[in-house]
């Protein structure tokens, strides 16, 4: 193999993305010095390509495109051990979310389909619902992944024990969350926010 | 001294205490109940967004912790919560919006109203622990828990984030073990305290709880623990819903009682079983409470 010589410069770095990433995840991606203590405590780790400190190396090196394609992002369970234990306080879980956030906006940038699925019809109940009802989300879920025998042994059971419930009381306050909903989209539209 | 004042709260239970944790808010009213200490549902609360809306859009996830606030101040009392991730959310955005004005301006815009962010955000374990007192807690015990050995499991969220006002400490918390000694539990040293459940991946990515949950019932199971205390809806359903799954899948057997914190403590304080929903847990408790005197 061909030995490539690494240069690191802010061009390399391409700090517009970087500074996008520091701007929505309010805490520092520069600080990083890769003791890799996030990586050690994180209980996701073994089911990432990149685990939580390359993710920072990457971005550090220019390479975003290769996170946002990727599944790491959508592994991480925002359990925050990795902001817990950085010596440098870098707030990890916050630039994952950030990461999520400029993939999920690209659109289907990563391979990872089904907790992007998950999410996105958690947050149509909430708008349709206020309140998140779980039967609901599991039979979605299950429906539009097409894994219909997903935890079906458990329903049963569940619905026994009183756990799965056929109706909710409604929430009489939905006028306002549809509000919520769309003055953030409207100040997307006008450029007021990320 | 807060002695002998009456204490009452607003209380947000969160979607899963309306349904597959039915009997955390259960227990939740008939312990607070039996306690002499109020608890007012928040009218038309909403879902707090969980994890899923911090994940993929920030300020949405604040919208909905904020608007919940704000419906919270109309309610007497500091706010009780049940849920650690509702406790963290709830948490984070009022540390988040008196820190950082960005983020405050774009929240009051999209609720359309100035925010106050004085009130109080209490998880049940701070309002057992420290507005009742462990030594009026420990004088409302009617059955001592005695002889039964409880793993505390916090999970990740109960604790964090690291930088909001806590709860406990981040890295070695003691308030689960000081609530169930109080009442006269045995609490048992373990590994898996902090551990992430996986949570929210129960739905998407099963394998993956399957797997971290397996480790955490190995490692209080080792430890010689009895059951296991939570005080998450999302730890519980992975430790108890998906434990006999998790016993075929790796070929052994834990029959690990998964309880609730308000649960134990109510059958401390002689709660009878039906008032805290013991029934509904998918390990079966009754034996080990039988066995050990308690029902």
């Amino acid at each position: 193999m061909k030995k490539k010589k690494m240069v690191i410069s802010q061009e390399t770095m391409d700090v517009d993305f970087v500074r996008k990433v520091e701007m929505l995840s309010d805490t520092s991606v520069r600080r990083c010095f890769q003791c890799g203590k996030c990586s050690a405590g994180c209980p996701m780790a073994t089911f990432m390509e990149h685990p939580p400190n390359r993710v920072v190396r990457l971005l550090q090196l220019g390479q975003w495109q290769r996170i946002l394609a990727g599944r790491s992002i959508w592994y991480c369970a925002s359990c925050e051990t990795c902001s817990t234990r950085c010596p440098n306080k870098v707030h990890l879980a916050s630039i994952m979310d950030a990461l999520r956030k400029l993939s999920w906006d690209a659109e289907g940038a990563s391979k990872e389909s089904y907790v992007q699925l998950a999410n996105k019809l958690f947050l149509q109940n909430i708008r349709s619902y206020g309140r998140q009802y779980e039967m609901r989300l599991a039979a979605v879920f299950n429906v539009k992944s097409g894994q219909f025998l997903k935890d079906l042994m458990l329903g049963p059971k569940l619905f026994a024990k009183g756990k799965l419930k056929m109706f909710h009381s409604k929430n009489k306050n939905m006028a306002e969350i549809e509000k919520i909903f769309s003055r953030i989209d409207d100040m997307r539209k006008n450029g007021e926010a990320l | 001294m807060t002695s002998e004042k009456t204490l009452t709260y607003a209380y947000y239970p969160g979607c899963s205490l309306h349904a597959s944790a039915g009997e955390y808010d259960l227990s939740t009213r008939e312990l607070f109940k039996a306690l002499e200490i109020g608890l007012t549902e928040v009218p038309d609360w909403f879902c707090c967004g969980a994890t899923p809306a911090h994940n993929v859009d920030e300020l949405l996830s604040l919208s909905l912790c904020a608007k919940n606030l704000e419906l919270a101040e109309a309610v007497e009392g500091d706010l009780a919560v049940a849920c650690a991730s509702c406790f963290s959310r709830l948490k984070f955005t009022q540390h988040t919006l008196v820190e950082n004005a960005t983020k405050r301006t774009q929240v009051e815009k999209a609720l359309d109203a100035p925010l106050k962010l004085d009130g109080k955000v209490k998880h049940l374990l701070d309002i057992l622990a420290r507005d009742l007192g462990l030594e009026r807690l420990a004088a409302a015990v009617k059955k001592p828990l005695t002889g039964l050995k409880v793993a505390c499991y916090y999970g990740c969220l109960l604790t964090r984030p690291t930088d909001v006002p806590n709860l406990d400490c981040v890295e070695a918390p003691t308030i689960m073990e000081q609530v169930i000694e109080a009442v006269g539990a045995e609490t048992v040293a373990w590994t898996h305290r902090l551990e992430c459940c996986g949570a929210n991946f129960t739905l998407s990515r099963p394998g993956v709880v399957i797997q971290l949950t397996n480790a955490i019932l190995e490692a209080a199971k080792a430890a010689g623990a009895d059951c296991i205390m939570v005080g998450c809806p999302l730890c519980h359903g992975n430790l108890d819903i998906r434990q006999k799954e998790i016993e075929g899948v790796y070929s052994t057997s834990y029959n690990l009682p998964v309880f609730y914190l308000t649960q134990l403590v109510g059958v401390a304080v002689g709660l009878e079983s039906a008032k805290l929903g013991l029934e509904a847990m998918i390990v079966n408790p009754l034996p080990l409470l039988k066995s050990k005197g308690l029902l």
